[in-house]
């Protein structure tokens, strides 16, 4: 079995960065990247996949079963390939009600995790749901936090329940079994050649440093920014103006307010301190 | 005395009740197809000759196998054929979502025609089949051109014959809580397809076309995060891949070897239709709207 690697992330925490990246390097990284065209590979949610895979619609299922169901759709998945497969996935890492991971460990061959600062994280939510910053830190502290939660309607999506912030992070983190390989958006831009190099290497995908380099190069945030600008990007939200919005690490300093800083540490301190977004003091780096 | 159903052209004969369908008298040379309440094997693959093509279907030549699970395992057999086992304690309205849907399309299969994803509109003669993923917003648009007096001739199935016609399916649209909303349905008196789903079985009796009608014009629906809705035509050769893709369960389809006789029906359909991709806003569904410019549409392209 090839078996399926995961690009896992709490949502506007660079998992569409990542993912330019890996695609710029599959595809030899000698062109251009059309971010409206970047098929690593599918999303975890996607209805269409389950459905197909399954036989029959979610859309006639309970959330249960649909829960139920998707360990078995990825396993079988993972099966067919010859080659690892690269999937994006917004659901915590949790069991289902059969008490299966709903990644699959026998699908499941690595996940990358993808973690933000979520100062940063609460205003870029915000714009991406048309929300004001504090509805997102509520989001964000939200231990029942789903995307695609609609029980009288049919979206494309199925249903992914996230948790908090702080659920979102140690789901992964501390999965049991999983083979993890985390990597903090701030390092991305910090040190990209680094921490690409590092991810795609623990994703199979062995590439020089040269043309990692050129990946990078072809995914820097504004080349991005400006093809959604002139051409639309299709991941983009109906709530939000654009999907790419600053792109750069501490932009919070200017858009939160004290207590909007202050509940957010009180929210998620534990796990800021655990990946270095606070000092020894519980003040933000 | 045995009683006689009708759907997609098929005189059927149940020993399941079937309320949903609309009777019908037996034709002379019996029924078109038979379900049986019966022993189906837990898993047939054991068996010469069988394949497993996903985690919970597996097919033969000419025959089909399906398990729902925590409602029943399915067989379909040669087009004639059906077999239930429902799991203990499962009630009878889950398990028909599933025989009406799944196996039946199965069935549909295996008598050659091709199927299509998508609901089927009776626009004064000819047909309009829109098509697209689940959540698009297909039923909710069938509904919406019920609720203007347009006649339907199918829900999420739409059986395609040799001469590009579209077969009549069931007289229903499974319609959720919200688009029952928008179209000012009220769902107080509507059963639900199943327990615990705020999805319901909209009767359409009044408003059925019971015989085939030639397909004229195929609309490809699809929420977008724009905020207009958008009609672009496609041409040439642009108009095969389209159809093969909204082929309802395509799995089956290649499963069962059905390929060849399906891709040379796609090719046929794309020369005869007008086909358009319809984007839709994602929030705020102007279903009236898209009623409009789909009327609009029509119109112009004739």
């Amino acid at each position: 079995m090839a078996g399926i690697f995961w690009l896992a992330s709490y949502p506007k925490s660079g998992n569409t960065w990542f993912r330019s990246v890996l695609r710029a390097c599959l595809g030899g990284a000698d062109g251009l990247l059309d971010i409206n065209a970047l098929q690593t590979g599918k999303i975890a949610s996607s209805r269409a996949w389950v459905d197909d895979v399954a036989g029959f619609d979610t859309s006639d299922l309970t959330q249960a079963e649909i829960e139920n169901l998707r360990p078995h759709v990825y396993r079988w998945s993972a099966g067919q390939g010859t080659e690892p497969a690269y999937h994006k996935i917004h659901d915590a890492y949790r069991l289902t009600g059969e008490g299966q991971p709903i990644i699959d460990t026998e699908a499941t061959r690595g996940a990358v995790y993808i973690i933000r600062n979520p100062l940063d994280v609460a205003p870029s939510y915000a714009a991406h749901n048309g929300t004001g910053i504090d509805r997102a830190i509520d989001r964000m502290g939200d231990h029942d936090h789903a995307l695609s939660r609609v029980k009288e309607a049919l979206p494309t999506q199925l249903l992914q329940v996230m948790g908090s912030w702080s659920d979102h992070v140690t789901s992964w983190m501390d999965a049991p079994g999983l083979a993890l390989h985390p990597v903090r958006y701030e390092d991305m831009l910090d040190r990209p050649e680094d921490t690409f190099g590092q991810a795609l290497r623990f994703l199979e995908v062995d590439r020089d440093a040269a043309c990692i380099a050129r990946a990078v190069e072809l995914c820097r945030f504004e080349r991005l920014a400006r093809q959604e600008r002139d051409h639309g990007f299709r991941e983009r939200p109906a709530r939000a103006d654009r999907f790419f919005r600053s792109g750069r690490a501490g932009g919070w300093r200017d858009t939160l307010s004290p207590a909007q800083v202050a509940r957010i540490i009180a929210d998620h301190g534990a796990v800021m301190a655990r990946f270095g977004y606070l000092d020894a003091q519980g003040n933000p780096v | 005395m045995t009683e006689f159903h009708r759907a997609y052209g098929l005189c059927i004969d149940s020993r399941i009740a079937l309320p949903e369908l609309d009777r019908c008298s037996c034709p002379e040379g019996g029924p078109d197809l038979t379900i049986l309440a019966g022993d189906v094997p837990e898993t047939p693959c054991a068996t010469e000759g069988w394949r497993v093509i996903s985690p919970f279907v597996q097919v033969a030549e000419g025959r089909f196998w399906l398990h729902v699970p925590g409602v029943a395992r399915f067989t379909a057999e040669y087009g004639r054929l059906i077999r239930v086992d429902p799991c203990a304690g499962v009630d009878a309205g889950s398990v028909r979502v599933f025989l009406l849907g799944s196996v039946l399309g199965a069935i549909l299969f295996q008598r050659g025609f091709l199927l299509l994803h998508g609901n089927a509109i009776d626009i004064d003669g000819r047909t309009m089949v829109c098509i697209g993923v689940s959540g698009s917003g297909k039923s909710t648009l069938a509904a919406a051109f019920a609720a203007r007096g347009y006649r339907l001739l199918s829900d999420d199935v739409v059986p395609v014959d040799a001469d590009c016609a579209a077969i009549p399916g069931i007289p229903r649209i499974k319609l959720w809580q919200d688009s029952a909303e928008r179209l000012d349905i009220a769902t107080a008196s509507l059963d639900r397809i199943r327990p615990g789903l705020a999805k319901f079985n909209l009767p359409v009796r009044d408003s059925f076309s019971e015989t085939p009608l030639p397909i004229r014009w195929i609309y490809i629906l699809a929420p977008d995060n724009n905020t207009d809705i958008t009609l672009t035509a496609i041409s040439g050769l642009d108009r095969f891949q389209p159809l093969l893709s909204h082929t309802y369960r395509r799995r089956f389809m290649e499963g069962m070897a059905l390929q060849p006789e399906h891709l040379h029906r796609c090719g046929a359909l794309a020369g005869k239709v007008h086909l358009a991709r319809v984007r839709r806003p994602v929030t705020g569904f102007d279903v009236d709207g898209l009623v409009d410019a789909l009327l609009a549409d029509m119109e112009r392209a004739g």
